[in-house]
């Protein structure tokens, strides 16, 4: 199997926080790959790397052989990485419909001149842009609160809306950041049905977590990050036994 | 009755600047007290190429105008992009003060402090425009068209782009959008719709000074925008409509001419600390 | 020598400029509020002084009831709208509206109460000049230069070596950290913005003594001395009393080749060559 997506070397310091050192993984095409790691471990660093928000002092990163550097975060989602955020992020003023919509890639009438000028034109394409929305929602499941303002959903049904946002992008990989965290025992099932039901459909996901049972029951691959580096990578069973690797998550925790 | 359809014209010329920074403001986000800058630019501009030795028509100036205040808008909102909002606070009062100075001093372009008389009544397609209320539907129907544009675009994609990138930039660009070009599209907009006020405003006093274009009027504009509410057609109109009925109903009371001026900003300030306390959203737009 | 006489003017200028620019860094850098009233806050300062100057009051007592004044007032500022505003979770936005409204309140009405027109305070000393070989100074301007090292150093002071001032540098570096560690961030605001206001007043009153009143004076002052802070690096005081004296020399020697009318335009060059090549500022590690 070809790397899929290709992190080479990656360096990044914070002021005197050396975040990622020297960190290098490959991850395959239709995997669910976990990256764990106690707090601090550059999780979420390299997540901001590879989706463009940060730019690293070394390294790069490939995806399917394409080079990603200095594109901007909107270019690589058009390349095909979407992300979602820990503290999700959504637009809380706005319908979990047009969170979703805002997703969307390449819609008539997203600048004022096609707005103006060819205004049916824009409200019959919105009308089919809205039904693509509306499948997407229902496939998180959330089709019946498609016209709820965001602040009213329950925190569950909000970190399923983040998922459809991303969905909605169109994007292969998915860079999902602690998708299960905080949730109540309903929602996580909810959750963790609705991952596996997008690697069955051919999508590659990079997650995110802390829970152990999770990442026990999803991930194909675990990554270990320690420090900014990757310590370990293998099977969860591999991973999650490993005394030494526990001694430095739940040390480190401790 | 002249005096009702001057009011309404004035009223219909402030509703384009009240959509104006609304999209600015309101929309985008971007904190702006140089609005009236533009809205001078246009005015001078207008009144310039009607009154040169080989003058244009009406709505050829126009047209030249509300496209200098295009660029001119992308250019001044483009800090606003590449610094952080507090930066661009200043780059807005920069912009507004060095615009005055420029009206002001440069007195071979703009007549400096004395304003320059005897602009030209417009006409469109050959047909005069004299009388206050052919002006009037002249005004009215621009800002009719104005606020259709707004209603359009408002209802567009491009409408809701604007709301997210209001509540959160980063979310936006990572659900695949270009943040930048959609706040140059609003100001690009904002431009067209302050410069076109400047002439329709330019010919119907047939004088202008630099006391229209002032921080004062800015802060007017900004007070348009809080006390009708952001965000929302109706606001833009509601605002324009009642704070030009201000200095009216100040005629009434017993004010010494000399603090008049004094107390109408006086009561332009009251409304927006008011406002921004206890009505945040105005009287009729979203929280700002 | 005229360019010596501008470069000395300059220099005075700055010094008055620098306290400005000091007192808005201390309330920008730790509360994070744009504070445009500090502007109207800079120009009452200074009517209430010449009011009370035109009452025969003692000089020293006409300085100081206007500084105490502006302390009281800000602290107002403070408790009663952005206190109120940040319970309400404004957005910044908001916050800065609600600023700019009380900088048209406080402007207007010293407009409607003194008139637009401008004001000379009724002393006769101020005026009156010393020279120092080809330089000529009036006693308004030595004064400046004094009164705003004073300020300087006292800043400095007052923010490395007192309880308070540390507290407030605490709660400047991380507000939120401050919140659960019991610093109080609001009352430090409170104190932030009374002592700044205070400051600003000093300038807000040497300033009219050599050049006169007007109402709508404050904003060009706060803009540049808010541009030497920016260029300065936000959150050095050092720095924006630095940058402060350079912009008001580099305005006043460019009156060699430009007429005054166009300074603003300078600074606000220099605000863009700033934005575009170091937008952190020149001293912004050292805090």
């Amino acid at each position: 199997m070809t790397a899929y997506l290709q992190v080479t070397r990656l360096d990044h310091r914070f002021g005197g926080l050396h975040a990622l050192q020297d960190c290098s993984f490959t991850i395959a095409q239709g995997r669910v790959t976990c990256l764990v790691g106690p707090n601090g471990a550059g999780k979420t660093t390299i997540f901001n790397v590879i989706t463009g928000f940060l730019q690293p002092d070394e390294g790069s990163v490939a995806f399917r052989d394409r080079a990603l550097d200095r594109l901007r975060p909107q270019a690589i989602v058009r390349a095909g990485i979407a992300r979602t955020f820990q503290n999700l992020r959504l637009f809380t003023d706005l319908t979990a419909l047009d969170n979703v919509m805002i997703g969307i890639a390449g819609q008539f009438g997203e600048e004022p001149v096609g707005a103006i000028f060819r205004p049916l034109h824009t409200a019959r394409a919105q009308m089919r842009r809205r039904r693509e929305a509306l499948a997407t929602l229902d496939h998180v499941g959330l089709a019946d609160r498609a016209n709820e303002v965001v602040r009213n959903l329950s925190y569950g049904e909000q970190k399923l809306l983040t998922v459809a946002r991303v969905l909605a992008t169109g994007a292969e990989l998915l860079l999902l950041d602690e998708p299960a965290s905080g949730l109540s025992a309903g929602a996580l099932d909810a959750v963790m049905a609705l991952l596996r039901r997008l690697q069955d459909e051919g999508k590659t996901l990079l997650v995110v977590e802390h829970n152990t049972r999770v990442v026990q029951q999803i991930a194909d691959e675990v990554l270990f990050l320690h420090q900014g580096h990757l310590m370990a990578q293998g099977t969860p069973e591999r991973i999650i036994s490993d005394p030494a690797l526990a001694e430095i998550y739940f040390g480190g925790a401790l | 009755m002249d005096f009702l359809y001057s009011y309404i014209v004035l009223a219909a010329i402030y509703v384009l600047l009240g959509l104006s920074t609304n999209l600015l403001v309101g929309i985008a986000g971007i904190f702006s007290v140089s609005q009236a800058a533009v809205f001078g630019v246009g005015a001078y501009l207008v009144a310039h190429f009607m009154m040169a030795a080989d003058p244009l028509s009406f709505l050829p100036s126009l047209a030249i105008a509300a496209a200098c205040c295009i660029a001119l808008n992308i250019l001044v909102t483009l800090p606003s992009l590449r610094v952080s909002g507090d930066y661009f606070v200043v780059t807005s009062f920069g912009i507004q003060l060095l615009a005055t100075a420029v009206f002001t001093n440069w007195a071979q372009g703009t007549g400096g402090a004395n304003g320059l008389p005897g602009i030209p009544p417009p006409d469109v397609f050959g047909l005069p425009i004299e009388t206050t209320a052919q002006y009037m539907l002249l005004c009215a129907a621009t800002s009719a068209l104005g606020c259709l544009c707004f209603f359009l675009i408002m209802r567009a994609p491009f409408g809701r782009l604007l709301r997210a990138i209001r509540e959160d930039e980063t979310a936006v660009a990572a659900a695949g959008k270009n943040v930048l070009r959609a706040k140059v599209s609003a100001a690009a907009l904002a431009g067209a719709f302050a410069g076109t006020a400047g002439g329709l405003y330019a010919t119907f006093l047939s004088f202008i000074d630099p006391s229209s274009f002032d921080l004062d009027a800015s802060i007017l504009l900004l007070t348009m925008v809080v006390v009708g509410g952001a965000r929302t057609l109706a606001g833009s109109i509601i605002g324009p409509f009642l704070l030009l009925a201000l200095p009216q109903v100040l005629t009434l009371v017993e004010i010494p001419t000399t603090i008049a001026a004094a107390a109408r900003q006086l009561i332009y300030g009251v409304l927006l600390i008011v406002f921004m306390l206890f009505r945040p959203q105005g009287l009729a737009g979203e929280r700002l | 020598m005229l360019a010596l006489q501008l470069l000395v003017t300059g220099l005075v200028t700055g010094c008055a400029l620098g306290v400005v620019a000091i007192s808005f860094s201390l309330v920008y850098a730790t509360t994070r509020i744009f504070h445009v009233a500090h502007a109207g806050i800079y120009t009452l300062g200074g009517y209430l002084a010449w009011s009370l100057t035109t009452w025969r009051v003692p000089l020293l007592l006409a300085f100081a009831v206007p500084v105490a004044v502006c302390a009281v007032l800000g602290a107002l500022l403070q408790s009663q709208l952005y206190a109120r505003l940040a319970r309400r979770r404004a957005t910044h936005l908001v916050v800065l509206i609600a600023s700019l409204g009380t900088l048209a309140v406080i402007q207007n009405i010293i407009a409607a109460v003194y008139t637009p027109n401008i004001l000379q305070f009724p002393l006769d000393w101020s005026s009156r000049m010393v020279a120092f070989g080809p330089v000529r100074l009036n006693w308004t301007q030595l004064l400046t230069i004094v009164v705003s090292l004073a300020a300087y150093a006292g800043t400095m002071w007052f923010a490395h070596r007192t309880i308070l001032g540390k507290r407030i540098r605490a709660v400047a570096s991380n507000p939120m950290l401050a919140d659960i560690t019991r610093l109080q961030p609001q009352s430090v605001y409170i104190y932030v913005i009374a002592i700044a206001s205070a400051l600003v007043c000093l300038p807000g009153i040497l300033v009219p003594l050599d050049l006169g009143l007007q109402p709508y004076n404050g904003v060009t002052p706060l803009l540049t001395a808010t541009i030497a802070m920016i260029a300065g690096g936000v959150g050095s005081i050092t720095g924006a009393f630095v940058l402060s004296v350079a912009i008001a020399v580099l305005q006043n020697l460019s009156l060699l080749v430009m007429p005054g009318e166009w300074s603003i335009g300078v600074t606000f060059f220099i605000f863009v060559i700033f934005m575009l090549f170091r937008p952190t500022g020149l001293f912004a590690a050292a805090r």
